[in-house]
């Protein structure tokens, strides 16, 4: 009988060691893709040295391909290649570059004018001029037929003043409404391809690339736009997106060279690409700011020091060391790292057990007496997060009661202020707005702090609207520090934006956020071949 | 009368101690039945001693970073998690969970299926209809995706992934139950025992349930191994057991992410998982044969 | 006989009925508001009023429930709340996957699981009928994605010899399709096994021995045959099975089926998805099980006769 369970045990650990012996072997023989009649595939395309399809694996699959009615990212990915905003958000320093506008200017406190590229054609050959900049924008501001809507509320209306000229009437001045215009749900689309009686006239872009097939659950395809008006044409024939929600096997897809790029590779499994010579792991600051948030408005967290005690007792570096390996930086302030006047050098509640303990006290609580309630979602990192922050307030001697929902209920149960502390994460690229006001204004749907304070929401409209510069740097850090002393959250870190693709890759333009603009990105197979 | 019936009880009871103690001689025989009841006798006493063994809070639940994700060593042999916890005492500990999860489901399952089942037996016409078309109703949605809508529904915890568990049990048990009590329904003692005027619900327990006790041994043993798969099977899809409960299932799921770098922390769990479905089933089919009256020799 | 068929295909109106009440209700009840995975985060508190007076969500269940069930028997399931496709298009779209995925699966199961269960009966209660179970127990004791992954592990990404996940190709076929199979392989061995068992002692098998038939003659011709009832029972019995294994493996996989389907619309509440799916999954389950009876029937001349005595 031993001898059996002997053999049995062997018999899976050899098979667990030779699942596990990993790395070296598996990424010698797979440079373009050898093993499989797929696709992709290292076939060159019509592009001497090139290959012809890109393949990205991404983690979940699009929704939505009609930009109006989304902002997932995973869609704004696609909808960056087939369409093109008025101006274009640089992924450095921030900076906005002519795209379908060449230059534009507020000519006084309500209006801003766009000039706009008089080449410039869509995909079915039609002309984009001035009418489908107002035609794009009318539509965007009737909540009926968009749901980004709310983004443009400052905006009163869109006029056509020549041909190849635009104006936008504010009803004030906003710092914020360039960004708003570079967000991918406001991309131009084509009057004509609307009014045309065409089924979807939303495919219809000035972009680089067509939309091609979407087969739901297997991959969106997206064909090269030959008749590209610009002088940067893209340059893969055909670049595809896969979802494949299994982390660990998105990344044996990408060793294993089924695809060429992997979306959020799990941190663990990096040493294992680095390793594979055909592989490069690229790390950069991300701008995806993690927390733990607090319900304000109800028992026991309506205490802002029971707040603060809290945040004393958490252990940011460790979390990071232990969550993330060390792809994250820790914050005090709660402004995403990477957004301008982002500044960190307030006092803060740093890890410090004795501090906390006296908060604690001096809130009115004794060890033992609190036990609050702590709303995840299911996933990394949250659930690796949670039993830690639970053993910290443990050391306080707070008990704490994890309860785990999917996303969607999370949100739900958030903005019902059913919940008491919540892990969450907020990802803002460079508007301060969809910070200060989408998290902490009154009464704003995502505010699931439930926070509510007239000094804030003063403070947020005057950040948004003040014209000076310098004023407005120093307005936007006096409200981080107000922010971070009223503690409506314990700021966690900025995980750092990871992805890892084929060595041969070349022209990929990345964000720390995630929001990548594929159109110029092949697969370079010149190198590999000589 | 009442000596009559006590006559026929003591020879049921002779008769049923002659059984039991045959069967036990055949289980015996079967070599892998009788290494599965060993090994389910060690993590019994295990489950139940876990607290003697280990403290909660200092060797279960406490996270020690600088200890993070180290491999197997005599410190800790089974290695330590990504959040530095001891794997080898997560996982011996965590056996109680897996088990009460596996037995619970199946006995609420065996409660509701034998009602229902024997119910639908007895009487037959209307309550056989209903019990036997609500069976099929549920056997033809996919188990799993039953369960996780049941999950959703009553939120992330022990009891609820019980309750959904118990759910594709109590089927398998109801049409077993309702199969052996048509059989027996009509056979003599039954309806002696009618004709003496006992209550239905004392001739149900006396001896209707104890006549069909075979199959429902056998299948009792397979459900709870197959219930701790699909525990499992729940926490891959993310509503299983919450977090920081060191049940198997969940420590496999968290563990899965690592299952490359750190192997460890998805081998021991799955392994226990493994050896303790193995040996229920290994016990299931010896139970099986040596209570399949065609097999005696 | 065309009678039998006619009820049963009748009785599946109340399943689809009851089976749609309480998975509608119960992903009614589970919180999370279909309006949050549909507009962006940041949409205000007015969109999200105004989406959800348009899409009905704040009528009584009641009434949202008859307004399903009315599209329902007009043919129309609804679109998704996420993708906005058409429901019944995108099920039909993942069926024939699963279907391959399933079949392939049974068919593995049954290449290694029936002459397994052959061996060990002959052999019973020996060491090689303890190891032969043990062997044919460890695809069934083992979850199954945990299984799946150690088989992309070891045989797509350490040995490259198959693609990980997709789906464009026999050759992607193979690693879930297994992972499944293993999965099934215990039942069948299990009642190939004891069915042969009972088969090796009945009478004809000992007449048919007395008659001189050679060993091999008696097991596969009379013996196999006769078993052949129960084992087809129970192949036929683990569609749920099959279903149940093959959603996990999907998972793992990125195999585009219906488990796969289910399992994301459920985590967004894409309670039409959900519910349309499971519909058709039971009315899928009901016709495998339906044909399952039959062709039991044509095997089992008893039931043949008993089934056209009734009709």
């Amino acid at each position: 009988m031993k001898r059996i369970l002997a053999m049995l045990l062997t018999l899976v650990m050899v098979f667990a060691l030779v699942a596990c012996s990993s790395g070296n072997n598996g990424g010698t023989n797979n440079g373009g893709s050898s093993n499989n009649g797929g696709s992709t595939g290292g076939e060159e395309g019509s592009t001497p040295g090139v290959q012809g399809t890109l393949t990205i694996g991404i983690a979940s699959d699009i929704n939505e391909l009609d930009p109006q009615q989304q902002n997932d990212q995973i869609n704004n990915n696609c909808i960056a290649l087939t369409h093109q905003t008025l101006v274009f958000l640089a992924n450095e320093n921030n900076d906005y570059l002519p795209s379908l506008a060449e230059s534009w200017e507020w000519t006084d406190d309500t209006h801003l004018v766009f000039h706009l590229v008089e080449n410039a054609t869509f995909s079915d050959g039609t002309p984009f001029n001035a009418d489908d900049v107002v035609f794009t924008y009318e539509k965007a501001m009737d909540p009926d037929r968009s749901v980004v809507a709310a983004t443009l509320s400052l905006v009163e209306s869109v006029e056509k003043i020549d041909e190849y000229t635009v104006q936008f009437v504010t009803s004030s001045y906003s710092n914020e409404l360039l960004a708003v215009l570079a967000g991918y749900p406001l991309v131009i689309l084509s009057e004509d391809a609307y009014n045309s009686g065409m089924e979807n006239p939303h495919y219809v872009g000035t972009g680089r690339y067509i939309f091609d097939e979407w087969v739901p659950g297997q991959y969106v395809r997206f064909v090269k736009n030959e008749n590209y008006w610009g002088d940067d044409p893209g340059v893969s024939d055909v670049i595809e997106f896969r979802p494949i929600i299994e982390a660990a096997s998105r990344v044996a897809a990408l060793q294993s060279g089924d695809i060429d790029v992997c979306i959020d590779p799990p941190i663990n499994e990096l040493s294992f690409l680095e390793e594979d010579e055909d592989i490069t792991v690229h790390n950069q600051a991300g701008t995806r700011l993690f927390y733990l948030g607090f319900n304000c408005e109800s028992e026991p967290f309506n205490n802002q020091t029971l707040r603060q005690a809290i945040a004393c007792a958490i252990n940011r570096q460790e979390i990071i060391d232990g969550v993330l390996d060390g792809y994250g930086q820790a914050q005090t302030t709660v402004v995403n790292r990477g957004v301008w006047s982002f500044y960190d050098d307030m006092e803060g509640f740093d890890y410090d057990v004795e501090r906390a303990k006296e908060l604690l006290a001096e809130a009115g609580y004794s060890e033992g007496e609190l036990t609050v309630t702590l709303y995840i979602s299911n996933g990394s990192p949250y659930t690796s997060i949670a039993p830690m922050i639970m053993q910290y307030l443990g050391e306080i001697g707070v008990g704490v009661d994890i309860q785990q929902f999917d996303e969607a209920t999370l949100k739900t149960q958030c903005q019902d202020g059913n919940q008491q502390m919540f892990l969450w994460r907020w990802n803002v690229i460079d508007r301060l707005d969809e910070i200060y006001t989408e998290l902490f204004s009154t009464d704003y749907a995502t505010n699931y702090h439930q926070y509510s304070d007239p000094y804030v929401d003063d403070m947020a409209k005057q950040v948004l609207t003040e014209k000076d510069r310098d004023t407005r740097e120093q307005l936007s850090i006096e409200l981080q520090e107000y922010l971070v002393e009223a503690c409506p959250q314990v700021p966690l870190y900025t995980a750092d934006l990871v992805i890892a693709y084929d060595k041969n890759l070349k022209g990929e333009y990345l964000f720390g956020g995630g929001n990548h603009n594929w159109s110029w990105a092949y697969i370079d197979l010149s190198g590999s071949e000589a | 009368m009442n000596e009559t019936m006590k006559a026929t009880e003591n020879l049921q009871e002779y008769k049923g101690r002659s059984l039991a103690q045959e069967t036990w001689h055949r289980l015996l025989k079967n070599k892998g039945a009788v290494v599965g009841m060993i090994f389910m006798v060690l993590l019994l006493l295990l489950a139940v001693s876990g607290d003697l063994i280990y403290d909660w809070d200092t060797q279960i639940d406490y996270m020690e970073m600088g200890v993070a994700r180290q491999a197997p060593s005599m410190e800790h042999p089974f290695g330590t998690d990504q959040l530095g916890r001891d794997v080898l005492a997560r996982v011996l500990y965590g056996s109680r969970y897996s088990l009460i999860i596996g037995v619970g489901s199946v006995v609420l399952g065996l409660i509701v299926g034998l009602i229902t089942g024997s119910l639908a037996g007895f009487y037959g016409g209307g309550w056989d209809q209903l019990v036997m078309r609500a069976n099929d109703i549920l056997y033809s949605v996919p188990n799993i995706m039953l369960a996780v809508v049941i999950v959703q529904l009553l939120g992330t915890s022990i009891l609820s992934l019980v309750i959904a568990l118990s759910i594709s049990s109590a089927t398998s048990f109801a049409k077993i139950t309702r199969a052996s009590v048509m059989t027996i329904r009509d056979q003599e003692y039954v309806e002696s025992a009618y004709a003496m005027g006992l209550p239905t619900w004392k001739i149900i327990l006396r001896h209707i349930i104890p006549n069909c006790l075979s199959p429902i041994i056998v299948q009792v043993t397979l459900s709870i191994g197959s219930n701790i798969i699909s525990a499992s099977s729940l926490s891959f899809l993310g509503v299983g057991v919450p977090i920081p409960t060191p049940e198997w299932g969940t420590m496999l799921a968290e563990g899965r992410q690592f299952i490359r770098s750190e192997p460890w922390m998805c081998i021991f769990p799955g392994l226990a998982i493994m050896l303790t479905v193995l040996a229920l089933n290994l016990m299931g089919d010896g139970l099986r044969d040596a209570l399949d009256p065609k097999l005696k020799r | 006989m065309i009678r039998y068929v006619l009820k049963r295909l009748l009785f599946m109106i109340p399943t689809i009925l009851i089976t749609s009440f309480l998975i509608y209700f119960a992903m009614d009840l589970a919180g999370g508001d279909p309006v949050n995975t549909i507009l962006p985060e940041n949409a205000t508190t007015e969109q999200k009023e105004a989406l959800r007076e348009e899409m009905g969500l704040n009528d009584p269940f009641l009434i949202r429930y008859a307004r399903y069930m009315g599209g329902l028997v007009t043919g129309d399931m609804g679109e998704s709340y996420v993708t906005g496709l058409d429901v019944f298009d995108r099920f039909m779209q993942c069926l024939p996957m699963t279907l391959a995925l399933g079949g392939t699966a049974l068919i593995l199961a049954c290449i290694i699981s029936i002459p397994l269960g052959i061996y060990t009966a002959l052999n019973q209660n020996s060491w090689k009928d303890t190891t032969g179970m043990v062997f044919a127990l460890f695809g069934v004791s083992m979850p199954n994605f945990w299984l799946g992954l150690m088989l992309m592990l070891v045989f797509a990404v350490n040995l490259n010899w198959l693609p990980s996940q997709g789906a464009e190709g026999p050759k992607y076929l193979i690693l879930p399709a297994l992972t499944v199979g293993l999965g099934l392989a215990a039942l069948i061995t299990r009642t190939t096994r004891s069915s042969m068992l009972d088969v090796i002692r009945a009478d004809y098998m000992t007449t048919a021995k007395a008659k001189g038939a050679s060993r091999r003659r008696v097991i596969y011709y009379h013996g196999l045959k006769n078993a052949m009832i129960p084992i087809v029972t129970a192949i036929g019995m683990q569609f749920s099975l099959v279903m149940t294994g093959s959603a996990l493996a999907e998972v793992v996989f990125s195999w585009p089926g219906i488990g796969r389907l289910v399992f994301e619309s459920i985590d967004k509440r894409d309670v039409p998805t959900v519910t349309g799916s499971i519909i058709l999954c039971c009315i899928l389950m009901s016709i495998i099980n339906l044909l399952v009876d039959l062709i039991y029937a044509f095997l089992d001349p008893r039931i043949k006769a008993q089934y056209s005595n009734k009709g």
